[in-house]
């Protein structure tokens, strides 16, 4: 009997674990629901904030812009982060660590499939919000944008990766720090607002979330006017370094921390 | 008299029960900063929106102090709408007690008043250190000395009970879906961009602006700024006196309730004669 090789076992895990997140991206309603106005309805709020202002109309763009990217970071923190103690909580993460393969591609099965269901909702909220509020994009910035969009959301579900295996140490304060990586991370990537407003030191510290970077660079290439937090080329390479970096230190992170966790029996332990 | 001992001995059990449940995850400190950290970010989104466009120019402190005050007596409607509808569908799913109490002597509404209170208190925290902190660091014009207290807590227990009574029956409602995760904040959002909370209604679309005028929390937005920032508050009805507001919140809150209590009620037979209340839901 042949068995097979250790690639194809990784290749297959990975598919395997983006495969329900896929399937259920439109077949639970009710999550497709939350996914789906929670970001939008925040966009509107700041939407009309604006307004109440008497913003420029490029404004009304950066929200909705960082609308599109909330849903990302929800789902980060929702079903990558904590994904694990859900897990735990299940029963499922003790049947992972038995299975022939690694932790590490169940994590980057969860990130696919979380980043096509993020995918789905940020598309809702960007075509809602901008045909609701009339707002435009240049055409010329829209390709580039892409791809720096494309990168962004990489070097995110790396981030992703390691905060999951972090989070396999939390047991109900979980649920809480999760929550408390809602509004402030917000403020610190400038979701409703140019980076840029946020100063060198603050906007620096905010930048170790790939979404500062990302989100700048995007609102530069399709936004005219935007100020400049710093130029596109250092955003792009900036990523490009936490692609690496947060992959890197997400695959130590995570076999220091399943070692640990069998250590203290974490694996097993049912927390709710 | 022993009826209404076994009431207030099951109201105390909830309240109790909700402030174990909220905050004996952590240590205290802890549970401050968690409590504060989400609505102070909030404000300063905010504060960071309002000075982009502004400029920081001189006299902007009351339009700022207009935004914070919203954002820092939010954190009542999120933690007593968006925590106690949860905590209803917890109740069932995650920690499944809620078929016992139903069963037990007090009443379903004196055990959710008291898991409400429980939330109410968690808020009353953050909503002191978020107008603390941004009083001082915004040098907002709020004076202790100067605020109107008797305007301020009627207001404020008025709209406090509307948003129990919505929380009630939004979480009774809840109990028709095997997965309402997600579902208080949903509903608290909605409420927000509708409240008066960051920006006027009058920007709001006609609908929408006519809803919000039949919400209970614009009156309570308008109660507050005014009775802590006296004439310098930026008023959302000018050409209504503070009496007319609070008549104008009474009147909603009373057409909040009874509305709420038809919604509960309705609910609540739909969840027993459907077997819901010790359905196995997703957790």
């Amino acid at each position: 009997m042949t068995h097979p090789s250790a690639v194809r076992i990784f290749l297959k895990t990975i598919v395997a674990r983006s495969y329900p997140r896929i399937v259920a991206s439109f077949r639970n309603k009710t999550w497709v629901i939350t996914e789906t106005l929670l970001p939008l309805i925040g966009t509107i709020a700041m939407i009309y904030v604006y307004r109440a202002l008497h913003a420029p109309a490029r404004y009304l763009g950066f929200v909705v812009l960082g609308g599109v990217l909330l849903a990302f970071w929800q789902n980060v923190i929702w079903a990558m982060a904590t994904q694990f103690f859900w897990d735990r909580g299940a029963g499922n993460l003790e049947l992972f660590a038995m299975a022939p393969t690694s932790l590490a591609a169940i994590l980057l099965g969860m990130a696919f499939g979380g980043a096509y269901v993020s995918l789905t909702r940020s598309v809702a909220v960007l075509v809602v919000a901008s045909l609701l509020f009339g707002v435009s994009y240049s055409a010329a910035g829209l390709l580039p944008a892409l791809g720096i969009f494309v990168l962004t959301i990489c070097a995110l579900y790396c981030l992703g990766m390691l905060l999951a295996s972090l989070f396999l140490f939390y047991q109900r304060e979980a649920w809480q720090l999760a929550d408390a990586l809602q509004e402030p991370i917000y403020f610190l990537s400038g979701f409703y607002f140019p980076v840029r407003s946020l100063g060198a030191v603050v906007g620096g510290v905010g930048s170790l979330i790939p979404l500062t970077l990302g989100l700048d660079a995007i609102r530069q290439l399709v936004l005219p006017g935007t100020p400049q937090f710093i130029p596109i080329r250092w955003e792009l390479l900036a990523i490009v370094v936490q692609i690496a970096g947060y992959a890197v230190l997400s695959q130590v992170s995570l076999r220091f921390l399943e070692r640990r966790a069998r250590q203290d029996a974490r694996l097993i332990l049912r927390s709710t | 008299m022993s009826e209404t001992i076994a009431q207030w001995r099951g109201f105390k059990a909830a309240t109790r029960l909700g402030w174990e449940i909220s905050s004996n995850w952590t240590q205290p400190l802890i549970f401050v900063i968690y409590s504060v950290v989400r609505p102070l970010s909030a404000a300063f989104i905010l504060v960071v929106m309002y000075r982009v466009i502004s400029g920081g120019a001189p006299g902007t402190a009351a339009y700022l102090a207009f935004l914070v005050s919203g954002v820092a007596f939010w954190s009542f409607v999120q933690y007593g709408f968006a925590g106690l509808s949860n905590g209803i569908v917890e109740d069932r799913g995650e920690y499944k007690m809620l078929k016992y109490v139903y069963t037990s002597p007090a009443y379903f509404y004196v055990y959710l008043l008291g898991r409400g209170l429980a939330q109410l208190g968690s808020a009353l925290a953050s909503t002191v250190i978020v107008l603390v902190v941004a009083t001082i660091a915004l040098g907002l014009p709020i004076d202790p000395l100067h605020v109107n207290y008797p305007l301020l807590l009627v207001g404020s227990f008025l709209a406090l009970l509307a948003v129990i009574g919505m929380a009630m029956a939004f979480g009774l409602l809840l109990l028709q879906a095997v997965d309402a995760h997600g579902y208080g904040e949903l509903g608290a959002g909605v409420l927000y961009v509708i409240s008066g909370a960051i920006f006027p209604i009058s920007v709001l679309p006609g609908l929408l602006a006519t809803l919000a005028s039949l919400s209970p929390l614009v009156y309570w937005m308008e109660i507050i700024r005014r009775s802590l920032l006296g004439t310098s508050a930026v008023r959302m009805f000018p050409a209504l006196s503070d009496g007319d507001v609070l008549l104008r919140l009474l009147v909603t809150t009373v057409a909040t309730l009874i509305a709420a209590h038809l919604v509960f009620t309705w609910a609540d037979r739909l969840a027993r004669k459907k077997g819901l209340i010790d359905m196995e839901s997703n957790w």
